[in-house]
């Protein structure tokens, strides 16, 4: 069995190398006409080079929240974000965030949205063109460079987002959601890519969803939340051979990994129904 | 809205035929009834004679000059409107107090009747040029601010997300994220602003009968010369079509790009 | 959900010691005070900007003489007229307009290029037609507000949710209960929001025609006081005017605001 006390016991042969990201008992509060609310509760875990974790959870437990404030755009939260040992404050550039919504700019080429983080970083037309063409290549867009992100579709455009958030070479990717709006199929191809590219970069990646098969096909671990306030209720070891791809959703092994994670999880998303529709009567008596 | 633009396609022609055509026999039927006396024909020039008084009003009105003092009036007050409609728009963004304060006002200014406040502009810059300029600043001020303004804060928060995610400063995140984000938007107020500039330029002008266009009309309608200002009307209609058209053109290229 | 955001807003808690209305106080006074040094000094528009307390003379002057009441009957009287003229044609076209497609498609693009091009333009036609009496400058209000109108009401049409097209269709309404019981209950917003379009025009156009050829109306006076060089009177003038124009366009837009809401 894998499954895994609420802290990551430290398996001793791996304790040499230390943790790349440290998420250290993040604990944030909202202030709401209704009261405080409590969003995120006492999380705490880390994230080795090299490594895929994926955190899941019910809507309503805090995901967003927590891929906020490790990515530096959310304030006023208890506990240390640790990037290599060094605590970081606000957005970082070892951080590299694809967002949930469409994010692509389109005033820009995908060339251009692509070298948007080395433009800013003061790098010469002709380097950075060169290296996001690298980047493009890298997602499968090659041949698309001049296309505007209106004549894309939306798995094309959130692999630009993802080559933009690459080229700024993070340590860590950050991916909250990133296939959220798409259809079943294109999430699982560009699960594939995602698994690709990630092999090949061999890049530390933190993806947040609700998606109990993407995170299986895609993560080394899995970090199953409670709904509110989302604290951490169990890690899941994915121990599937890699490389893989997509075929392997239909395996005895993936579907078993799926079973577990849901049997964890039905019990929190429906709490979070239950309580979700007694708010929604609640406001409808106040009407 | 406009179907022109899809005239190319055959089964858009029929509908422009059929406007085109009706307008033909409107024309023709304009044409009889005047001459056989069912329209009094001091009332309504025939259509035929409208087309004869073109020729009269480039070789003897000067309907050329008259043109380019116009276009000139509006591309100055245009040049202000945008300046200074765009450093507004800008101002209210940055400085929220300030917008949360006056942005009704500005709503306020931009459905009032600007144009009746040309007896003052009279009294105070005097019966010439800048007074029609600043008739026409008026007049396209407002629209520019309140579109600015809704552009940049219509921003899409995961756009500003991004930039913030990159660590821009406050300068990279105006031009590099709001400003182009915004971008389409104030084209349509600075296109809105010269629309608006330009009705009240020449309707200035007529009122006035100061300088291009619109004192044109008033001239000939003062001379009772009823083909010359029917002429000049079809004339100063084509120009402003033309202009808006243009400048729809401008601006769908615009959004279509961005 | 509006009116407990309404309640919570602070300007009606406090409404003086909210920044937002100390700021709002601060630029009213501030411009008042400008204009009131600008006048006494004289160092700057030397008289054309006179003081405050002569404008507020003339305009309590204006407003308690019934002189002032005919011109400004004479301008609502022809502004009403040219509004339901202007009005129910606009309506009438825009519903054929919105409910026929080729219709639409041959002449929709004329009204939406000839909507905004200078009104004013057509006032010696109209002299022509009507004489230099109310009529012209109720045909500039009827033409100045048709072309808005129009076009907002056959938008607001083929906006209706078709849905609503069906059902009426199910119940085998004729074409004239599907405008009255269907259509235009559908469109009540477009329709509010064209008439506070072609209000604005209609006004527009009326008073520029009475400023340049009439013998009453506001735009008479306001025309009369600058051959007299009666600045405060402008002023005074101009005050109310702007003062009823903003005031009509923000009630039809609350109006229209407020009906939105409710569905």
């Amino acid at each position: 069995m894998s499954i895994a006390p609420a802290r990551d016991p430290v398996v001793p042969a791996e304790a040499a190398q230390p943790p790349l990201l440290v998420v250290d008992d993040i604990v944030m509060r909202f202030e709401t006409p209704e009261g405080s609310v409590t969003a995120v509760e006492h999380v705490s875990f880390d994230v080795k080079q090299g490594e895929f974790l994926a955190v899941i959870g019910p809507s309503g437990c805090g995901k967003s929240t927590l891929f906020n404030i490790i990515g530096g755009l959310l304030d006023g939260y208890q506990g240390r974000v640790a990037v290599g040992g060094k605590r970081i404050i606000g957005p970082h550039r070892s951080i590299g965030m694809v967002f949930q919504e469409e994010s692509t700019f389109p005033w820009r080429t995908v060339i251009d949205n692509v070298a948007f983080p080395l433009e800013v970083a003061g790098m010469t037309k002709a380097e950075r063109i060169e290296r996001a063409r690298h980047f493009v290549r890298l997602v499968g867009l090659d041949g698309f460079e001049r296309r505007y992100p209106a004549e894309l579709s939306g798995g094309m455009r959130q692999r630009v987002s993802m080559a933009r958030t690459l080229a700024s070479e993070p340590k860590i990717m950050l991916m909250d959601e990133p296939f959220g709006a798409l259809d079943e199929q294109t999430r699982l191809l560009l699960g594939d890519k995602v698994i690709q590219i990630q092999q090949e970069l061999n890049q530390t990646t933190l993806l947040i969803t609700h998606n109990i098969t993407e995170a299986v096909q895609l993560a080394d671990r899995v970090l199953v939340m409670t709904y509110r306030p989302g604290r951490v209720k169990r890690f899941v070891a994915i121990d599937l051979p890699r490389p893989r791809n997509s075929e392997i959703v239909g395996s005895d092994t993936f579907g078993h990994y799926v079973a577990q994670i849901w049997s964890d999880l039905r019990e929190e998303a429906s709490r979070g129904m239950i309580a979700d529709e007694s708010r929604s009567r609640g406001r409808g008596r106040a009407e | 809205m406009s179907g022109l633009s899809k005239s190319l396609t055959r089964s858009a022609l029929r509908p422009v035929l059929i406007g085109v055509g009706s307008l033909i026999l409107f024309f023709i039927f304009l044409e009889f009834a005047v001459r056989f006396g069912l329209i009094n024909q001091f009332a309504v020039a025939p259509p035929s004679d409208i087309v004869k008084a073109f020729p009269r009003l480039f070789a003897e009105e000067h309907v050329g000059d008259r043109f380019l003092d116009t276009a000139f009036e509006a591309v100055i007050a245009s040049v202000f409107v945008a300046l200074f409609g765009i450093s507004a728009g800008v101002l209210l963004y940055k400085v929220r107090i300030l917008r949360l304060a006056t942005e009704t006002w500005v709503a306020a200014f931009a459905a009032a009747p600007t144009v009746l406040l040309y007896p003052l502009f009279l009294v105070i810059f005097g019966r010439n040029a800048t007074t029609i300029i600043m008739m026409g600043f008026v007049a396209g001020l407002a629209p520019v601010t309140l579109k600015t303004l809704e552009g940049l804060s219509t921003t899409r928060r995961v756009l500003v997300n991004v930039g913030r995610s990159f660590n821009l400063t406050e300068w990279q995140l105006f031009w590099k994220i709001l400003f182009p984000s915004a971008l389409p938007t104030i084209f349509v107020g600075v296109r809105l602003g010269l629309v608006f500039a330009l009705i009240n330029i020449v309707g200035v002008e007529f009122l006035i009968n100061f300088g291009g266009l619109g004192a044109l009309i008033n001239e000939l309608s003062e001379r009772f010369d009823l083909a010359g200002t029917y002429a000049a009307i079809c004339f100063v209609i084509l120009v402003s079509v033309m202009v808006f058209m243009t400048t729809e053109r401008a601006e769908r290229w615009l959004t279509s790009a961005g | 959900m509006a009116d407990v955001g309404r309640l919570k807003n602070p300007s009606l808690i406090g409404p003086l010691l909210n920044p937002v209305m100390r700021l709002r106080i601060v630029i009213i006074v501030a411009v008042v005070a400008l204009w009131e040094i600008v006048a006494v000094s004289g160092w700057l528009f030397r008289d054309v900007v006179p003081s405050w307390q002569r404008i507020i003379a003339s305009l309590a002057a204006t407003l308690s003489q019934g002189d002032f009441y005919f011109h400004l009957w004479a301008t609502v009287y022809e502004i009403a007229v040219g509004l339901a003229v202007g009005g129910t044609c606009g309506l009438a076209v825009g519903i054929l307009l919105g409910g026929n497609r080729l219709l639409s498609q041959s002449f929709e693009s004329f009204l939406y290029y000839l909507g905004p091009t200078p009104k004013i333009i057509f006032f010696p036609v109209m002299i022509m037609w009507f004489g230099i009496g109310p009529g012209s400058k109720m045909a500039m209000g009827a033409i100045s507000c048709f072309f808005p109108i129009a076009l907002s009401v056959a938008a607001g049409m083929r906006e209706i949710d078709r849905v609503l097209i069906r059902v009426g269709r199910s119940f085998r309404l004729s074409t004239g209960q599907m405008v009255t019981k269907i259509y235009l209950p559908a469109m009540r917003a477009p329709i509010l929001n064209g008439v506070r379009l072609g209000l604005g025009v209609a006004l527009i156009g009326t008073l520029l025609a009475e400023t340049k050829l009439s013998n009453r109306g506001v735009g008479f006076l306001i025309i009369q006081s600058y051959n007299t060089f009666d600045m405060p009177l402008m002023y005074s003038l101009l005050i109310v005017l702007f003062a009823l124009a903003i005031g009509l366009n923000s009630i039809i837009g609350w109006f229209a605001e407020s009906d939105r809401m409710r569905r």
